[in-house]
């Protein structure tokens, strides 16, 4: 029994895998575009931007699925997310994607903010592009900057792929809760826990290494 | 020959305060000019202008005879005209401004490496020699290696100054070299600013060090609310001052 429901969750762990992953890659790149726009200095772009980026960091996740799954049946009277196990996967991974890109915009915005403007006048007093002193120095002080951050919200992220569940997408806590009414079981969903934890452990061990090896300077 | 540098009749407001106002002034080779005055009388404004942080309303900024900055000829260039031009001025800040990830000698190597790569008359294999023989003369031989905050705030901008010595500039400006520092470490930094000053180096110094100044530099200029209200040589103007405002405010140091 032990081997078919690891088994089992393995598979469903693959699911939250796959919502883990595209949202990280999708995200990232969407924030740091969102970030240039709650930072552009012209206003009819950034309150907007900081407007939707209000409204997604102060309601819950679980909400918002809820809205992007079912909202555009409603309103337009279509279900653009087609009926199908794809359908719900895209809906939801396009509710995480939006929810994530927001906060990580806020966490770009402040790790560029917090790089003094000294930095960028001892870039061009000494003859450097613009480019040339993003690069060769502000870079590296934003990811020092940001990586702490990131990390929370990507060990955040792991846990929260089960709120998908809510539209019925396919990922481990729902294969946990099938034993329940299959074969009458709870333990599986209580094992769920050792994936997240396994997991999540991996990803502390990650990022420790990559704030370690950020280590060898210091910014004030 | 022509004087190494000459402002004309610059101009700077930041909205509606004029920051400076018809600001005159000559620099021959090899001087050291001094620049001193109570805070906001726009010193730092003065300095960023020369080095194209700001951009005057109106004046004209001329090294060498060569027009580099004329306010009545709108769009003064493109990003890349302007850098050229700025290699003119060299300046070290109040707070150094090293960058954090580099060492001493790369915060020196960093922009001549760099410009090397554009111009190749800039010979990429002497470079880190040239910059240790920068950080030598600044008394840092051996912290070459160190990160900016393994160093001390006398140590940072040591290396600063060395970091703008390696790109050659005709005229070197300190805005306040030591008032970031603890009481202790200044002398090391005037000791460095005073063995350049013995060199020939064309200098612009902005301090509130009244002795110093008196001593380094061969002529002062003192500012107040935006004007510069006297210039001469440096002796004359600390001992001998003919404004009134200029003794007030030399007095008011304990001079
Ligand atoms: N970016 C800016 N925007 C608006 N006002 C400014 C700006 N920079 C400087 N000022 C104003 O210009 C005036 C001159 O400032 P500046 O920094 O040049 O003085 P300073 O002589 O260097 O003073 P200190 O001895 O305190 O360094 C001050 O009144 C200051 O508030
Ligand atoms: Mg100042």
């Amino acid at each position: 029994m032990f081997g078919e429901v690891t088994l089992s969750l393995l598979q469903g762990f693959g699911g939250t895998l796959k919502l883990f992953a595209l949202t990280l890659l999708l995200s990232l790149p969407l924030g740091l575009i969102i970030s240039f726009g709650s930072m552009s200095a012209i206003g009819v772009i950034r309150l907007p931007v900081r407007f939707v980026i209000w409204v997604i960091r102060g309601t819950p996740l679980m909400l918002q699925l809820l809205v992007i799954y079912f909202g555009p049946g409603i309103i337009l009277h279509a279900n653009i997310w087609g009926s199908g196990d794809t359908g719900r996967f895209i809906a939801a991974l396009t509710a995480f994607v939006i929810n994530y890109a927001c906060y990580f915009s806020e966490i770009f915005r402040g790790g560029i903010q917090s790089v003094p403007v000294g930095q960028y006048e001892a870039g061009a007093v000494l003859g450097m592009t613009r480019r040339q002193t993003f690069y060769r120095v502000i870079l590296l002080q934003v990811i020092k900057r940001i990586v702490p951050p990131i990390s929370n919200e990507v060990i955040t992220l792991v846990k929260d792929t089960s709120l998908a569940r809510i539209i019925a997408v396919y990922e481990i806590i729902w294969k946990g809760q099938s034993f329940i009414k299959s074969a009458g079981i709870i333990w599986p969903l209580f094992y769920t826990g050792v994936f997240y934890l396994a997991f999540s452990g991996l990803l502390t061990l990650l990022f420790g290494y990559v704030e370690k090896r950020l280590g060898f300077f210091e910014i004030k | 020959m022509a004087s190494i540098l000459e402002v004309e009749n610059i101009r700077k407001n930041f909205g509606r305060t004029e920051v400076l106002k018809d600001i005159r002034f000559t620099m021959e080779e090899g001087e050291a000019l001094s620049i001193i005055g109570s805070s906001g009388s726009g010193k730092t404004t003065l300095l960023r202008c020369l080095n194209f942080l700001e951009t005057p309303d109106e004046g004209i900024i001329r090294v060498r005879g060569e027009e580099l900055f004329n306010a009545a000829q709108k769009g003064s260039g493109s990003e890349a005209v302007i850098r050229r031009k700025r290699l003119h001025f060299g300046l070290v800040f109040q707070s150094f401004n090293l960058f954090p990830q580099y060492t001493a000698l790369e915060n020196v190597m960093l922009a001549p490496s760099l410009l090397a790569k554009e111009d190749s008359s800039i010979q990429k294999e002497t470079l880190a020699d040239r910059a240790r023989e920068l950080l030598d003369q600044m008394g840092l031989s051996d912290r070459a290696d160190n990160y900016p905050h393994q160093l001390s705030g006398g140590q940072q901008q040591r290396v600063a100054i060395a970091r703008a010595l390696a790109l050659h500039p005709d005229i070197l400006c300190f805005d306040e070299p030591t008032s970031a520092l603890d009481p202790e470490l200044t002398g090391e930094v005037l000791k460095v600013i005073r063995a350049l000053a013995e060199h020939k180096t064309t200098m612009i110094i902005v301090t509130h060090e009244m002795a110093f100044a008196r001593d380094v530099s061969d002529r002062a200029i003192f500012m107040d609310d935006g004007v510069i209200v006297e210039q001469g040589p440096s002796r004359e103007l600390f001992d001998n001052p003919k404004m009134e405002r200029t003794r007030k405010f030399i007095s008011s140091f304990g001079g």
